[in-house]
Order: structure tokens, then C-alpha cells, then sequence
């Protein structure tokens, strides 16, 4: 199997020699200066030697060249790459003797000069799978997977795309062990959840930062997410935007390793995406299309024995189902007509459609030897389980990489997406179309509310309801007919990247890239609907969010072979990131016209604007020392100037990391195939949001010529960055010719100084304020177990077990707040996530029924009453431990076919 | 070649370092265009506006921190909406912060920016403080002990304020104003953003006349626990001037262009929240009262004006004779049943203060034998009839037969089968107990609709009589007893718990809905 991310470099400068380096004693502050001045210090040492040719070709164990394999002469430092043949030419000193030839995936093979200068063809055996496999690492660097210092997780595109879903990282779910994938109510296009190691901000995001090749991508949600129990339509996120298709690879990185090079946003861990580039070859067309079907898993178990009603008593003028016991008897409905009365065990669920998905895409690569391209369209055509609700996304996507000479070459991409939701369903309570649908009592006949409306002589609409009207519930289905909430994205991504080939052992890279869409949302409630067309007419809203990101980076990356045993890899950059967002909502609040949705219908017109700009300024640095390729040390630094912060805008974050290998650096039986202990610790820091730290007047619209208010925010002049410092161990260990593997990792991370917004007493004038505080500590281990129990010429079955335990723990909040409503409430009218000192993330609270001894306490009226205080309920957090098995067989030949089955707990 | 990578490294190191250097411009990024960051007086306008319109309460917050809390037990209306227990005596916490937070965090701030931007004796200043009273003592009228003097102070934690001092503050502050008003009479105080007396010929004598009715009502709450003091406010308000005429009158204008400007009361009806009581039915039928079809309408079903008892269950609610359609909403000034739906009338006004209150208030204080510029029963006549003025009924000869009716309130037929809820008639009777009695009954009638001014007055004076609720769920308000006060706000004491704490120290007995309030002596 032929991993296409192969690494292209080369372990050692032509013509340098080794020359003893006097290693400074350092800080990590210096540690930026310190690159700077050893890789000046290898350049002024550089020096040639001349010798004799020699020449060959690599070839891999069918047959086929190895472009880039690695040829270096053994005792020296002199090392060349094969060309795209496989082909090298080499000087050799006078005293060597013997090549080393390598190539990731291959086993080295020594291979002796003699007095030959033709070595002809070398072929080398493939290396068990694994060993030497090979990871994207930050920024887009690739490195051996046994060099690194802390867990990772690589999944390929193949994975991603065994089942298909609009969200490709829904589909990630039980394949990485430590990563929690929740994915939204909203239908398709709805943001997912994607966290990784549980929960670590309290009130900022939680979500793993999504990076596509080498550039952070945009993956909030600008619309917003429901925070009440009230509902709405939570916004879109931006990971949902990527065409599974386009997917290479994809590597995840758990902890926080990332954040030198990508910043406080990996904070969370990091999903690298790899996305296919052309080829060099012939032309090669790649068709999908697939069809896939949703149903609505569960409804909640519903009695069926009583009938709509209140103590016993049969009424439509109630929506409970507190009436008689249902026994045929015969009974007005709520339409007026008068039926036998029965219950209709299916109604909430035959409300909800069994719903069907296409998505289909093809991807061309061809390619040059100076050019190569990929080009990919995918078309996505995914229906909700609500009636009327879909998605629509077509994605275009080119990628073009140049060789524009021996040492430049180029890397383009541009990717164009438009997507359009339809009728997105709302989540929570308040007239949103599950509230709705749910509320429907036992008794009620679905089929009488599908005729949802009634029309007056002159075509005014008013709804038709089971119950008298509701000033916030309705009927479902003119919530599904007559509410609609649309969604349209355009979105463009684009990447250019330069690499400049300074040196064998140095590269300099300069990159620009921009991420920007424009959602434009729509809302149509028509004329009567109760809570939301508040005004004659109807009402209608247009929202345009603008989002941008752009990044500027420089990237130099280098390796010397120092001596023999001692080598070192090192990155050094700087970045300018600029983030914008423009907010714009007009509504109609009233519709001259009945159901006339269009700003110029508009009685009342309302305006909402919001407009936010950031600049993160960087300069970073990674060094790693290997020695004798079974022992490394990373030593990462990144200082961070964020305009959020008050002067002086800056803050430091280091993370040192070890590796040995062991069954390199001692004998062990011939049947461990790989050993290896790791260790990191790092520290991160995290600016805040804009706009945080003067107190600010907000100017108000309305009727009298308009308002001045304070804001009801107390602010923090002297905000702090957020500090995650996270310390990990893990080993890994590979049997039986890597056929069966063993990988794991304990870790604890404790997330202080979290900007929080506290509740303050409202006395003071003020509802809340801006603290820097808190410390969420979350501990835990992953284990992840793969096995190849079958392989063979046509049959291979691979197993892979993922165990994941988190331990999530508020340690302290803030002086005198004891606890927090995550869902921003500070009152609870159902159940509501809670952070208390001492809990955990994601603890659900509400009120209990009160017992005593035991027994239910009453009122004088015999009716139960709820506990005075509310009281832990349980968890919204699904996994603190979770277990997924994956398993798949695969059978090549005449008739290939695969099966997968992944569980998870 | 070593000298151009030299060179490119240097490039890069100047590249790098040069960043540090661009943080000239931080400050500006990182400042919000759509905000404003100094105040001044061009501002103050802008805020007393917001300071108005805040505490008279958007809908949302007036559905729960009034419509289920005042609204209901003044009794002026009963609790419809099926799922509500309020209306039986039920604490919802969850729902109090909306008659708190608004005058906090919304209003507070901006009268405290104010009072410390304007000299005291200018006539803006005299206005914040005025406003500053009408809200608080609406607060501590619910609460009693309330965080006051500190209030909207920012800080970290705030003490409580005994009522006494609170009130004892009230005085002082309408005094002063009143005093500075009295010789700016032809000041127009923020301009238009004055939304409550702009329009009125001197809004500066408006103010002050408002000012000191405002102060009378105060006085007169403390009438029984501390009668000198409540006589000296009382005879030193009337004589600065309180209002007289329906033109003074306090309204608060409300408007369709935001949501939180709706009239909150017409949205709370409009929401089926509400119904008229038994009691109102019971005193305004059998009264033949002219204000019965503006208060309210007949009911959509029966086509008459029919009331419901408070305090009922649901399953008691949904019988016909209880339910929405066969009771009476609010009058048509407030909602209009169109196309089986109700239309609100978003821009009503909202009811602040009457001059019909200053002569009930009046009529009261002359019974104490103060010195209140008249009698008894010309304040009790001129009262009514102010208030059928202000409901926009002019048929004098219908007013005049009402002041001489002998008829009493009739039982309203109501699904409990309820009596009349007393026997007071509308002529003015011989005897100070009935008298004191019918001035209760007049007034109450007069506050209508609001329930704020009309639940502390029957805690005060425990006048009128009404009907106690059916059905108490709450276990420190026995069957039969009326509920004197709000207890103190979860949300204070998540945060505010030491505060909290010495301020239950303050009350006359627990915590409770059941610990009368300092001027509560009933």
C-alpha cells in the first residue's frame, strides 16, 4: 500500500562536514535567537570535498522507480535524492565504501561501492506497515511517526468516505480514540461538535481546530449557537464545507502539540486535512456517487392510555394529556367533529420522513513533470428528517502544484463552494418544530392537522391548532409550511504557497492564504404565526454575515546532520493573521402585504449591525534534536501579539517533548517490531475575543429618536491571555511484524486564567463581568489496540479497538461564583448544563420532585411538589469513556469488496 | 550564495522582529466603531430615555416580573394562562429577576451617570432623582430590604438598605427635587427624550407635581407605621402641588418600532395570560360601572363581561366557565379579538400616575385629620370623577347618578359560585370606616391597571376586601391568608450571598412570601 503524503527531503547537505557545535545554554525565550545564529553558524561551515561518481536506480518491490529516495554515503554526510526515475548520481569520497539507501515506507538497504561507479537497479523491500509511516505534522510537515513526542491518529480518506455524511467530520465518530464528534440537531449543513480530550473552556470554544493543508481554517459558527432553552436556529459551521472527496488524509493531533506553529487555537488539538494534488502522469478521472438514507432514530416514549385533557376530563382546551383513560369513547375533537375517542401511539414519529441523500463528485488529476493539477466537483444533495428541510452544495476545487525550477516551486488552490439550506429546523422550546411536534396530545389525529390552516373569504391564513391558540406553540405543520429559515454560502478559500530550495538543508517557504464567506440568511414567518409574525403581515429578515480570514506566514526549515549520531530539524516563521466579521441583519417586522417577503414590503424595518477586527502577530519557532534516530528532543516557542489584549499585546508559550525508541537503542526479541516512550509537556496561551476591555455605550434604535445605554458588562482593562498547559506520557509498541499494535497515552491538562463572564449581583448595576480566572482540569488516557488477524493475496481483515477515558474537573471558578449556567441563564425553567466547583463540564441541573423519607412531598392539594433547590440531574456530555471497535474486511481480485463495521460506545 | 542566504536570513530576522513594532495600530483595531465610549451631555438625553423606558418593562419582562406577580395579586385580573401557578401563590424564581435586573442594570446606571454629570439644583438632575424613586420604590415595595444606596455602584458586592431608610431617602430626594423645579418651571429637561411630560404646556410644574403625588403615595404607605413622619410628607406634598387635572396625568408612550418598547400589559394579554377577576366583575357590575367596557371586553363565547376567581388549577381552568373564551380579556384599548386571534395594541400607553390617586390619597389623609386643602368627600367625589375623565367617559350626568348610587358590588356568577366581594356602596356613607373602606374601593378602581401600586395598597391598608385565592400551593400562605411580599432573589444570593444574608436579618420574619414588609401592619 503507497501512501501518497510521501516526504520529500533530504537527511543530509551534499558536501558538509561535520564540525563540532559549542550548544549555547538557553532559555526558550532566546531560543528564537538561538536557531537563528546555529543555522547561520552550519552555513558558515559548510564546505566542499571532491571525489568520484557513482551512479544507480531505486526501485520499490515491484518494479516501479522510487523518486526521492534518499542515497547518502555511511560515515559522511554526503547524501543526494533519487530523481523522479529513481535514478541518482553521487560523489563519493575517496574512503567510503558503502550507500545507505532509504525511503519512508522501505527498508534501508546498505549497499557496498567497491570499485563499481554503476550500482544499477536497487531494490528496496517494503517496511512493515507502520514503522515507517508518515505523519503531517503543524504547518504542513511531514515526519516520520516514530519521531514524534505526543499521540496522534491517522485516518485516510478512504475511511472518512465509507459512509458518507454532508459533514464529512460526523463521519469521524468512533474512529480516534479521545475524540468526541456531536453532531448538530439542525439537519444537514448544522455544526458538529469536535472535541478532543474533553471539554477545557468553559466559555470559549471547545472545538479541535480544523486545518487544511498546512492553513487554519474558519470553523465558527458566525450565526451563533442556541444557548436557551427558548431555541432557535443554530448557525452553520465551517468544517461542514469541505468536500469528503477532496480528502487525502487526515491526521489528528490530541494535544496541544500544534500550537507553536498554528497558535492558541490548537489549543483544543488540531484535524489535519491533506487534500489530493495532481499527479504526474495520466490523466486519471475518479467518479463517486452515493446514496445514503436518514431516519429519525428515536422519539421519546410517549403514554397512550390517556387522552388530551386536565384532571381526568376530556377538553380541547388544553393541550396536556392529563384527560380520561382512552376507551373509545365518543368525543368532539379539537376540528369539531365528533370521533371515538383513540390514541395514536405514532403520531410525533410519522411526523418525521425517512430521507434521502445523493452526493456525487469526480476529481481529475494530470500532471507534468513541471505541472501537475487536481481538479474535483462535488455535488451533495442531502435531505432532513423534517419535512422540507435540505441542503444543496456544489463545490469546485483545483489544485495546481508547479515546479517552476530545480529549487522553486509552487503550490495553488483555489476552492469555490456555494451551498443552500432550506427550512432549517429550529432546535429548543419556544415554537420550534420538534417543541411543537412533541407537544401533540396522545389523542390527537395526525391527519387532521395536515389541513394546518384555514383561509377567510379574502385569503387571510390563520392557523389551525388542537388546542385553543398558543400564544408560542403551534401546529407543526404550519410551522414546517409557513416558518422558513434558508441559508446560503458562498464560500472561497484560496492558497498560494512558495517554497524556495535555499540550500539541500534549508527551505524557505512564504505562504499567503484567505478563507471568506458570506452566508446570507433568510427568515419568512408568515402573516399569524403565533410568537414570531408579531406584526399584520408577516415578517421577514435578511442576515449577511461576512467572514474573513487571511494569513500571511514565512516558514524557514532546515536539517543538519551535525555528527553521525546527532541531527537536528528546525522551523523558524513569523505570521500576520487578520480575522473580520461583518454582521448585518434587516428584518421586517410587519409585511405590508400579507406574506410579501421582501424588505420593501416591510412596515417597520430593523436594523442590527456588527462589525469585528482582529490582528494576531507571530513569530515562531520549532527545533528538533534527534540522536542516533531512536532518541528525540522538540523544543517549541511562539510568542503571540493579539490586538485584544491591552499593551503590550504579547504573550509567550514554549512545550518541550521527548521520544526513544526503544527497540532501536536496545536488543529486543525479533518479534517486536517497534518501541517507543513519549513525553511532552506545553504550555499555550489564547487572546480573547475583541472589544473587551473599555467600558463601552451602546446606542439603542426606537420610536423616541433612540437610546443610550451602558453596557451591562463590566469590562476588563487588564485582561490576560488564557493559559492550557498540558503534560502527556505515552508508549507505543508494535508485534508480530506490526501486525499487531498497541498505543497508549495518559494526559492532564489544566485550562487557568479562562476569560469568563461572571454573573455579578444585578445590584451592582452590572449583570455580569469579565474575569480571568477559573481551572478545568481534564485528565485521562487512550488506548488504541490495532490488530491484522487475517492477511492474505486476497483477503485482509483489520481490526481496531479504541478505548478513551476522560476525566473532566472544575477545580475553581472565581472568588464568590461558585457556578456558572453554560447555557447563559440564571434561571432554569427546564434543566440546564451547570459548571460548579468540584463538578464537571457538562453537568446537567433542573428540579427534582421533593421526597422526604423516600416519599413524594405533597401539597395540601395532594399535588407533588419539586424540590426548593435545583439538583444534579446527570450528564450532557456523552462520552467520559468511550470504546469504539472498527473492523474491516477487504477482499481484493476479481470481485473486490469491503465490509466495515465501527461501533462505538 | 553563503552571502545572499545571509542576507535573506537577516530579512527574515528584521521581518520577524519588525512585527513587534506593528502594534501601533492595536488600539484601534480592538476598538468598536458601533460603540460609544465617552458620555457626556449630549448623551444624557439618549439615556434618561432609556432609564424611562427600561423599568416600565418590555414584554417579556413585564409578562413575569409583573403580569404574574401584581398583575394578579391586585387582583385586577386572574391568572388564564393554564400552566401558570402564581396565580396560587407558587414562587418562580426563575421569572422575578425580570422586575429586578430592568431597574439595575438598565435604568440605575443611566440615572447614576446623570445625577454625577448635572449640578443638583438644574431641573435634569431633579428629574433623574424622581425617576430614581418611582422605580425603586416599586423594588422595595415587592421586596422590602433592597440594595439601594450602593445600587448600580459596580461593585463587587452590594448591601442591603433597610425599607425604612429606603423611604426615609425617597423624601429627601423628592423633596429637593420638587424644590429645584419649583423655580425652573419653564425648563424643558432633556428635550423630547422626556418621553413622559414633552409634550405637556411646562413639563418642569408636570414633574413637579408628579413629583410630589409620588410623595403623598409614599407617605401615606407609611401612615400607619410611622404616622408623624407620614403626615409631615404628606401636608408638605400637597402643599408644593400635586397633580389635579387628567392633563398632568403620567403616561408612559410606548411604540411598535422595538420590541422592548411594546406595552407590555397589551402584549401579557395579548398573550392569553390574563382574564378579568371576580372581583373586579363583582364590584364594576354591580356598581354599573362606566369603566367596565373600557377596562374590559365581553367575553368572545358569551358575548358579556364575565371575570374567574384567582388561584385555580388547570384542571379547573379548562372547564368552560373558566376557560379564555368565556371570560373577559382586557378592553380593546389593550387587544382586539381579529380572525380568532388577539391583536395587540403594541403602542398603548402605558398608566404611570393619575391625578384620580393624588385626590383618593387626599381623601384618605383628611380622614387622618391632615391638612389636605379639603374634605373627605369632595376628594373622594373629584377623584372618581377624574378617573371617569381619564378613561374618556364625559357623560356627566352618568357620573354624577354613579357618585349617588347605593348599589353594591353583585356575586359575579363565576365558576366557584363566589358572593359579592363586599358590600360598599359608591355614595359616600356617613361613617369613617366605610368611608375609609370606599376610598379604598374607588382607588383601587382607580389604579387600574397597575397591579404594582394595586397590590401594595391592599397590603397597606388591607382595603378593599377581595376574595382570597382558591387554591394556595405555597405552604407559608395558608388557605386564606394574602400574600405581602416577594422573597429575595435566587440570583442575588448566588451572587450576592453575605448581602443576602444580612439582609434577611432585616425582615420581620423569614424569607418568605408571607413576612409582612416594614410598612405592612395589617
Amino acid at each position: 500500500m503507497k501512501k501518497s503524503t510521501k516526504a520529500f527531503r533530504s537527511p543530509l547537505p551534499e558536501g558538509f562536514q561535520p564540525k563540532p557545535l559549542r550548544i549555547p545554554r538557553f532559555s526558550l525565550t532566546t531560543f528564537l535567537l538561538y536557531l537563528m545564529l546555529t543555522s547561520v553558524c552550519l552555513i558558515g561551515t559548510a564546505q566542499a570535498q571532491p571525489a568520484k561518481k557513482v551512479t544507480g536506480k531505486v526501485l520499490d518491490h515491484k518494479g516501479a522507480p522510487v523518486p526521492g529516495a534518499s542515497v547518502i554515503v555511511k560515515q559522511s554526510t554526503s547524501g543526494v535524492l533519487a530523481d523522479k526515475d529513481g535514478t541518482f548520481n553521487i560523489s563519493v569520497p575517496a574512503n567510503a565504501n558503502t550507500l545507505v539507501i532509504s525511503y519512508i515506507g522501505m527498508k534501508t538497504q546498505e549497499i557496498v561501492i567497491g570499485n563499481k561507479t554503476d550500482m544499477g537497479n536497487i531494490t528496496l523491500a517494503e517496511e512493515s506497515v507502520g514503522l515507517q509511516e508518515v505523519v503531517v505534522t503543524a504547518l504542513g510537515i511531514e515526519r516520520s511517526a516514530k519521531t514524534l513526542t505526543y499521540a496522534t491518529q491517522k485516518i485516510t480518506g478512504e475511511q472518512v468516505n465509507e459512509v458518507r455524511d454532508a459533514n464529512f467530520t460526523n463521519t469521524l465518530s468512533g474512529k480516534v480514540a479521545g475524540l468526541t464528534i456531536t453532531p448538530s440537531a439542525n439537519g444537514p449543513g448544522g455544526a458538529t461538535r469536535i472535541v478532543l480530550r474533553g471539554n477545557r473552556s468553559i466559555q470559549g470554544s471547545n472545538n479541535a481546530l480544523i486545518v487544511v493543508d498546512g492553513v487554519a481554517i474558519d470553523n465558527s459558527s458566525p450565526a451563533g449557537q442556541v444557548r436557551y432553552d427558548s431555541g432557535g436556529q443554530s448557525g452553520s459551521d465551517g468544517a461542514s464545507n469541505i468536500n469528503p472527496d477532496d480528502i487525502e488524509s487526515i491526521n489528528v493531533l490530541k494535544g496541544a502539540a500544534g500550537a507553536a506553529l498554528y497558535g492558541s487555537r490548537a489549543a483544543n488539538g488540531v484535524i489535519i486535512i491533506t487534500t489530493k494534488k495532481g499527479k504526474t502522469g495520466k490523466i486519471n478521472v475518479n467518479f463517486n456517487s452515493g446514496v445514503t438514507f436518514d431516519k429519525a432514530l428515536t422519539t421519546p416514549s410517549f403514554q397512550n392510555s390517556y387522552a388530551q385533557g386536565s384532571g381526568g376530563t376530556y377538553s380541547t382546551l388544553t393541550g396536556g394529556s392529563w384527560g380520561p383513560k382512552i376507551a373509545g369513547q365518543s368525543v368532539t375533537n379539537w376540528a369539531g367533529n365528533t370521533v371515538s375517542l383513540q390514541a395514536y401511539p405514532d403520531n410525533v414519529k410519522d411526523f418525521f420522513r425517512t430521507a434521502v441523500s445523493n452526493n456525487n463528485s469526480v476529481g481529475i488529476t494530470a500532471g507534468s513533470e513541471k505541472v501537475q493539477s487536481y481538479f474535483s466537483y462535488s455535488n451533495n444533495f442531502i435531505n432532513g428528517i423534517v419535512p422540507h428541510n435540505s441542503l444543496t452544495r456544489n463545490t469546485f476545487n483545483s489544485r495546481v502544484t508547479f515546479n517552476l525550477t530545480d529549487r522553486l516551486t509552487a503550490d495553488a488552490k483555489v476552492t469555490y463552494m456555494i451551498q443552500g439550506i432550506k427550512n432549517k429546523p429550529g432546535v429548543g422550546g419556544d415554537g420550534m418544530v420538534v417543541a411543537n411536534v412533541y407537544r401533540m396530545p396522545r389523542s390527537v389525529d395526525p391527519q387532521t392537522l395536515k389541513g394546518y390552516k384555514n383561509v377567510s373569504v379574502t385569503g387571510v391564513e390563520t392557523p389551525t391548532f388542537w388546542t385553543s391558540p398558543d400564544p408560542v406553540y403551534m401546529n407543526p405543520y404550519w410551522t414546517i409550511n409557513n416558518t422558513h429559515h434558508d441559508e446560503n454560502r458562498s464560500r472561497v478559500t484560496g492558497l498560494l504557497v512558495l517554497r524556495y530550495k535555499l540550500t539541500d538543508w534549508l527551505n524557505i517557504q512564504g505562504r499567503v492564504s484567505s478563507d471568506s464567506y458570506n452566508d446570507f440568511i433568510t427568515q419568512k414567518y408568515a402573516n399569524n404565526t403565533v410568537n414570531y409574525a408579531r406584526q399584520p403581515g408577516g415578517y421577514y429578515s435578511e442576515g449577511n454575515d461576512f467572514i474573513s480570514e487571511r494569513n500571511l506566514d514565512v516558514l524557514l526549515t532546515g536539517n543538519n546532520q551535525i555528527t553521525s549520531d546527532f541531527k537536528i530539524n528546525y522551523n523558524i516563521g513569523g505570521s500576520v493573521l487578520n480575522r473580520n466579521l461583518r454582521h448585518r441583519v434587516n428584518a421586517a417586522d410587519g409585511l405590508g402585504f400579507n406574506n410579501k417577503y421582501d424588505l420593501s414590503y416591510a412596515t417597520t424595518l430593523k436594523v442590527e449591525a456588527n462589525t469585528t477586527k482582529r490582528e494576531l502577530q507571530s513569530v515562531y519557532g520549532t527545533a528538533q534534536f534527534s540522536f542516533k534516530d531512536y532518541l528525540f528532543l522538540d523544543l517549541t516557542a511562539r510568542n503571540d501579539w493579539s490586538s485584544t489584549l491591552p499593551s503590550p499585546y504579547s504573550y509567550f508559550y514554549p512545550s518541550v517533548g521527548i521520544s526513544a525508541i526503544v527497540s532501536e537503542m536496545m536488543k529486543l526479541p525479533s518479534w517486536v517490531s517497534l518501541g517507543k516512550i513519549r513525553g511532552s509537556l506545553t504550555k499555550v496561551g489564547n487572546d480573547a475575543d475583541p472589544y473587551l476591555l473599555g467600558q463601552n455605550y451602546t446606542y439603542i434604535r426606537g420610536g423616541f429618536g433612540g437610546y443610550i445605554a451602558s453596557s451591562s458588562t463590566k469590562a476588563i482593562a487588564n485582561l490576560k491571555p488564557e493559559l492550557t498547559q498540558s503534560v502527556e506520557v505515552g508508549t507505543e509498541w508494535r508485534f508480530f511484524n506490526s501486525r499487531l499494535g498497541v498505543d497508549f497515552t495518559y494526559y492532564k491538562t489544566n485550562s487557568k486564567n479562562q476569560l469568563l463572564n461572571v454573573s455579578a449581583p444585578a445590584s451592582s448595576g452590572y449583570s455580569t463581568l469579565n474575569v480571568n480566572a477559573g481551572n478545568i482540569q481534564n485528565k485521562g488516557f487512550e488506548l488504541v489496540l490495532s490488530g491484522k488477524p487475517v492477511t492474505g493475496k486476497n483477503f485482509t481483515w483489520n481490526l481496531g479497538l479504541n478505548y478513551a477515558v476522560n476525566t473532566n474537573k472544575v477545580i475553581s471558578l472565581y472568588e464568590g461564583v461558585s457556578q456558572l449556567y453554560l447555557g447563559s441563564s440564571t434561571s432554569v425553567r427546564t434543566a440546564t448544563p451547570l459548571i460548579k466547583e468540584g463538578g464537571s463540564y457538562g453537568d446537567l441541573y433542573g428540579y427534582k420532585w421533593k421526597t422526604l423519607n423516600g416519599k413524594y412531598v405533597v401539597n395540601t392539594n395532594g399535588v407533588p411538589v419539586k424540590t426548593d433547590e435545583i439538583q444534579k440531574l446527570g450528564k450532557t456530555i456523552r462520552n467520559s469513556q468511550q470504546v469504539s471497535v472498527t473492523a474491516f474486511l477487504t477482499k481484493t481480485g476479481h470481485y473486490p469488496c469491503s465490509l466495515t463495521v465501527n461501533s462505538a460506545v | 550564495m553563503f552571502k545572499t542566504i545571509k542576507n535573506q536570513f537577516f530579512l527574515l530576522a528584521i521581518a520577524a522582529l519588525g512585527l513587534n513594532s506593528c502594534t501601533d495600530d492595536y488600539n484601534s483595531i480592538n476598538t468598536d466603531a458601533t460603540k460609544i465610549s465617552t458620555i457626556g451631555a449630549t448623551e444624557y438625553p439618549f439615556q434618561f430615555a432609556y432609564a424611562l423606558m427600561t423599568p416600565t418593562l418590555s414584554p417579556d419582562n413585564f409578562e413575569v416580573g409583573e403580569g404574574t406577580i401584581a398583575s394578579v395579586y391586585s387582583q385586577f385580573f386572574a391568572q388564564a394562562a393554564q400552566s401558570f401557578p402564581t396565580d396560587r401563590y407558587v414562587i418562580r424564581q426563575d421569572w422575578m429577576p425580570a422586575c429586578w435586573n430592568p431597574v439595575y442594570t438598565a435604568a440605575a446606571p443611566q440615572l447614576k451617570t446623570i445625577m454625577a454629570g448635572t449640578k443638583a439644583e438644574t431641573s435634569e438632575n431633579a428629574l433623574a432623582n424622581i425617576w430614581w424613586v418611582w422605580m425603586f420604590h416599586r423594588v422595595t415595595d415587592y421586596f422590602g430590604p433592597i440594595p439601594y444606596f450602593n445600587a448600580a455602584s459596580g461593585n463587587r458586592y452590594i448591601a442591603y438598605t433597610p425599607q425604612d431608610s429606603v423611604y426615609f431617602d425617597f423624601f429627601k430626594k423628592l423633596d429637593a427635587a420638587s424644590t429645584v423645579l419649583k423655580s425652573h418651571t419653564s425648563d424643558k429637561p432633556f428635550g423630547t427624550y422626556d418621553l413622559i411630560y414633552n409634550k405637556n404646556a411646562s413639563p418642569a410644574t408636570a414633574w413637579m407635581k408628579f413629583a410630589n403625588t409620588l410623595r403623598l403615595r409614599l407617605a401615606l404607605r407609611i401612615s400607619k407605621v410611622n404616622p408623624t413622619l407620614a403626615k409631615q410628607q404628606a401636608e408638605a406634598a400637597v402643599a408644593a402641588g400635586v397633580l389635579t387635572d387628567i392633563s398632568d396625568d403620567a403616561y408612559m408612550p410606548k411604540s411598535t418600532t422595538t420590541y422592548n418598547e411594546y406595552n407590555g400589559l397589551a402584549v401579557t394579554s395579548g398573550w392569553d395570560d390574563i382574564r378579568m377577576s371576580a372581583a373586579m366583575e363583582s364590584v364594576l357590575k354591580g356598581y354599573n360601572d362606566p369603566r367596565l367596557p373600557v377596562y374590559f371586553q365581553p367575553a368572545i363565547s358569551t358575548g358579556t363581561f364575565e371575570g374567574v376567581r384567582n388561584g385555580l388549577f388547570t384542571s379547573e381552568k379548562i372547564l368552560d366557565i373558566n376557560s379564555r373564551l368565556f371570560n373577559s380579556n382586557m378592553g380593546t384599548r389593550w387587544v382586539n379579538w381579529v380572525n380568532n386571534d388577539w391583536k395587540t395594541t403594541y403602542n398603548a400607553p402605558q398608566d404611570i400616575m393619575h391625578a384620580a390617586e393624588a385626590y383618593f390619597l387626599r381623601a384618605e389623609g383628611a380622614l387622618n385629620g391632615w391638612s389636605m386643602g379639603g374634605t373627605a368627600e369632595d376628594f373622594y367625589k373629584k377623584g372618581i370623577q377624574a378617573s371617569m375623565a381619564q378613561w374618556g367617559i364625559t357623560d356627566n350626568a352618568a357620573i354624577t347618578k354613579y357618585i349617588s348610587s347605593t348599589a353594591t358590588p353583585i356575586a359575579p356568577l363565576d365558576g366557584m359560585k363566589s358572593p359579592a366581594v363586599n358590600d360598599y356602596p359608591v355614595l359616600f356613607s356617613g361613617t369613617e370606616s366605610m368611608q375609609r373602606k370606599q376610598i379604598a374601593q374607588q382607588k383601587w378602581l382607580a389604579l387600574y391597571p397597575d397591579g404594582a401600586e394595586g397590590w401594595a395598597e391592599l397590603r397597606r391598608s388591607g382595603l378593599p376586601k377581595l376574595y382570597t385565592v382558591v387554591h394556595s400551593e405555597n405552604t407559608d400562605l395558608p388557605q386564606g391568608t394574602f400574600i405581602r411580599r416577594m422573597p429575595f432573589l435566587d440570583t442575588e444570593k448566588q451572587t450576592n450571598a453575605a448581602e443576602v444574608a444580612k439582609a434577611v436579618k432585616m425582615l420581620s420574619g423569614p424569607d418568605n412570601a408571607a413576612t409582612p414588609l416594614w410598612w405592612d401592619k395589617n
